[in-house]
């Protein structure tokens, strides 16, 4: 079986868990055989036809013009990052196209128009609403159309069985595919715009998002609460919502002996500094913890739109040199801060999944979740409050600074646990939700 | 008689490297070595070793009529004997002339009198000593940094034997219908006090170049006029003072030498001398040319020279700023407590002032001066950078 994967994210490339699940997910599905086609939104048009487990790592890759192929297949390089550099995917995500390379929109709707259409069907019409839907001027929205273009183009080139696409970002590009090949689509939900948002979000998105759901022949849903959520707000046929919940793929090598950086209690929080992922609430947490505890330390690992605004805010609290910002951080400094860190809180508004627990969990590092999450879902070592109780957050964090050795063993215990969920539970689920969907699909396609 | 009083600031401070949370406790070090060289080996080409060249020869030609002060803050000191040590020859020799004043401050150019009085009396003591070692020169004028002054200053210097003259901004809205022509005296009348002449002081330091200026090109003649033209004011014989101070880095840095700005100077004692009514004289000789009762001037609100405001918002105005100074502060008195000269001495490099005007975050046209002066993409990144560093301090401490 071979499937054709749309994703948005995938290491090195990477901005937040969706690249950390595709890497797994992918890893762990061709272990059992499946292959798969990549397509990224790397700078130059490629694919990534990926074979055995070991290609997650080195991303082999083929432009998809054959004389651009010639000249890269001519070029040896030195290193993978130097051959990744090459096709413009080492950059951090959202800024590997230059807005100037990116051709105008209209290219798009006008090859649509004139294939052949006998009809205007249903799933035409969803389409349809999906294309009218990505119009905008912003950077992100011309990408997305710029990588949906290119979808007709690589979906037209390649053979494979079925079509799977990870968040809205993709779903256009799925959908083109579906249409080129009549091959079914899976499409993944790893957030919503509401989870993204934390309010109302962004009209065309939400418009993109129910039609690539009511466009699948499949929707996986990476939670019960996100399986909750695509139910009652976008209304999705729950006979066509499958659950498959994350992973996490602990690396053979991995270091896990801690190594502090601070004498103190050190706090953290890791992810995107965003209105979802509740920052703001983690200062508030910080600032009752350090009046009753000043010798504790808090971390805000990551970068994001509402960094300024934490960073002013800490200051205006005079939380001292005991709030501190390490901006972005690469694989190893993720692992670095992980490694210096007692407690790990993610005080998320509204989190789909959140596979960043669970990395804290496998460096043996407590940790609080917020009960508005999916992983809550499937972890028991670890502290479920609700995201908006700071006061409880800051009673627990101040319960584990007097109890250090209770601290220990509970992280200790989540590392336990977090060794047996594994990515390939979730490969295996994610096979007999192809092997259903082909079935179906066989079966329509002959009556 | 008007006499022109002309002052340099000399000042460079210790930059801070990019120092992240992750390089805490890795013993890394703190400053950007490679980027205070380059601005040291940058600004001595440009500006201190063509200048003092200059100046040298001016006050040679002009045997005694041509005088000029400087302050040259410690850790410029510092950075020349490190990177360019023929700056500080360049000058010890101006100082051998017998035509040139150097001016106390703080050693760190800091805002400690702001914070802990007994740290501004230590870095004041540092830099007269300083400067006694490196000059052979005793200071008997004052300036703080950046200009920065308030009446409790004068309380503070006042205790400090030697020094009889301080100087400071000639903030208009002190001022009011005074002129900053005339000498005065402190609030409490124990020292002679110098104010500033913004307006020809900024034409030459910030408008030289400015092709917007309606005045521009700045010419000797025409600059030399408009200071004639202060002598007419009815001023019953008193003798006056035209006080233009500015940052030294004005001559070749600030203004590059392509503007014109060293053939200006270089006419401009000339021009000045060839009248009898005009002069120069160094600050300290003030008060003996001051034919009158000097009258005394309160500040109640500390003034400076910097931005438009002219107070201490360059430094002191965010949050940010607030915290990074009041966390130094702290740290510097548990360093003190613990006796560990070492961290001392490193939290004495960051009370220089620049590590704030960093943080600042007017807008406007300040916001470009502090842009153009800053080695960080933004205030917050300088903010950040300070508070790590604050953070592996303290560490070291516990």
């Amino acid at each position: 079986m071979k499937v054709l994967m749309f994703t948005w994210e995938f290491p090195p490339f990477i901005s937040g868990g969706l690249g950390m699940a595709c890497y797994g997910m992918v890893q762990s599905l061709l272990k059992i055989g499946i292959k798969v086609d990549l397509v990224l939104p790397t700078r130059d048009l490629v694919y990534f036809p990926l074979s055995i487990p070991e290609d997650v790592d080195n991303l082999p890759a083929v432009f998809i013009e054959p004389k651009k192929h010639k000249e890269y297949s001519s070029i040896s390089f030195g290193s993978v990052k130097e051959r990744l550099d090459y096709i413009g995917i080492t950059k951090h995500p959202e800024s590997y196209i230059q807005l100037g390379e990116i051709k105008k929109f209209f290219r798009l709707s006008k090859s649509y128009e004139s294939s052949e259409q006998v009809h205007w069907t249903d799933s035409d019409k969803l389409l349809d609403e999906a294309l009218i839907n990505l119009t905008g001027e912003e950077d992100l929205i011309r990408k997305v159309q710029e990588y949906t273009l290119r979808a007709q183009k690589v979906a037209s080139t390649l053979k494979y069985d079925i079509v799977h696409a990870h968040d809205w970002l993709c779903y256009p590009a799925g959908m083109i595919a579906r249409k080129v090949s009549g091959k079914p689509l899976v499409v993944h939900i790893h957030a919503t715009e509401f989870d993204r948002s934390g309010g109302p979000g962004d009209e065309r998105i939400h418009n993109i998002e129910y039609a690539g759901m009511m466009f699948a022949d499949r929707v996986i849903a990476v939670s019960q609460y996100t399986a909750q959520m695509i139910m009652s707000r976008y209304i999705i046929d729950s006979g066509n919502i499958r659950i498959v919940h994350n992973a996490f793929s602990v690396k053979e090598d991995m270091n896990d002996t801690k190594q502090r950086i601070f004498k103190g209690p050190t706090i953290l929080f890791l992810g995107r500094i965003t209105l979802q992922k509740g920052p703001d609430y983690f200062l508030e947490v910080a600032e009752k913890v350090l009046f009753k505890y000043p010798h504790a330390r808090f971390i805000v690992a990551g970068t994001g739109d509402m960094g300024r605004m934490l960073l002013h805010r800490s200051a205006q609290l005079r939380l001292k040199n005991r709030f501190l910002f390490t901006g972005f951080l690469n694989r190893k400094q993720v692992e670095r801060i992980l490694l210096a860190a007692d407690v790990y809180v993610m005080p998320s508004v509204s989190e789909p999944f959140g596979i960043a627990p669970l990395e804290a969990m496998a460096y043996g590092v407590t940790s609080i979740i917020s009960k508005q999450s999916g992983v809550a879902e499937v972890v028991n070592n670890v502290f479920k409050i609700d995201f908006w109780d700071t006061d409880r957050m800051a009673e627990t964090i101040g319960y584990l600074i007097e109890n250090p050795e209770l601290c220990k063993k509970m992280g200790h215990d989540s590392k336990e646990e977090v060794n047996h969920i594994l990515w390939d539970a979730a490969a295996d689920k994610i096979r007999d939700v192809y092997i259903h969907v082909l079935e179906d699909f066989l079966a329509t396609n002959k009556a | 008689m008007l006499n022109i009083v002309f002052y340099f600031q000399v000042h460079q401070p210790y930059r801070l490297r990019h120092f992240n949370v992750l390089d805490v406790g890795r013993n890394s070090g703190y400053f950007d070595d490679a980027s205070n060289r380059s601005i040291m080996q940058k600004v001595a080409a440009k500006c201190y070793l063509p200048t003092n060249q200059l100046l040298l020869e001016l006050i040679k030609k002009h045997k005694g009529s041509f005088k000029i002060a400087y302050s040259i803050t410690g850790t410029a000191i510092e950075q020349f004997k490190q990177y360019s040590p023929e700056v500080l020859d360049s000058f010890k020799q101006l100082v051998d002339t017998g035509c040139v004043e150097l001016i106390g401050e703080t050693y760190y150019h800091s805002l400690s009198f702001l914070y802990d009085t007994n740290e501004f009396l230590e870095q004041v003591y540092m830099h007269r000593a300083l400067i006694k070692k490196e000059f052979g020169y005793d200071t008997t004028t004052f300036r703080n940094t950046e200009l920065i002054y308030q009446d409790t200053l004068s309380d503070v210097i006042y205790e400090i034997e030697g020094f009889k003259t301080i100087i400071t901004e000639g903030v208009d809205r002190v001022l009011d219908w005074r002129s900053p022509l005339y000498a005065y005296k402190n609030y409490s009348k124990s020292l002679n006090l110098l104010l500033k002449y913004y307006q020809l002081s900024d034409d030459i330091a910030f408008r030289f170049s400015n092709r917007d200026w309606p005045e521009f090109p700045l010419t000797v003649p025409k600059f030399v006029r408009w200071i004639d033209h202060l002598t007419l004011s009815e001023n019953q014989n008193r003798n006056q003072f035209l006080n233009l101070f500015m940052d030294y880095e004005t001559f070749g840095e600030h203004q590059w030498a392509e503007t014109g700005i060293f053939d200006f100077i270089k006419h401009l004692p000339a021009e000045v001398l060839k009248r009898d009514n005009l002069g120069f004289i160094t600050p300290c000789e003030t008060s003996e040319y001051a034919n009158y009762q000097q009258e005394g001037i309160s500040f109640k609100e500390a003034v400076s020279w910097a931005d438009a405001e002219r107070d201490l918002s360059a430094w002191l105005e965010n949050d940010m700023q607030k915290n990074a100074i009041e966390t130094l502060y702290d740290l510097l008195e548990k360093a003190k407590q613990k006796g560990d000269a070492e961290i001392i001495s490193q939290l004495r490099l960051l009370t220089t002032s620049d590590h704030f005007y960093y943080m600042c975050t007017k807008y406007f046209q300040d916001g470009d001066v502090h842009k153009y002066f800053s080695p960080y993409d933004s205030p917050d990144q300088a903010y950040i950078y300070f508070i790590n560093v604050m953070a592996d301090i303290e560490e070291r401490l516990l």
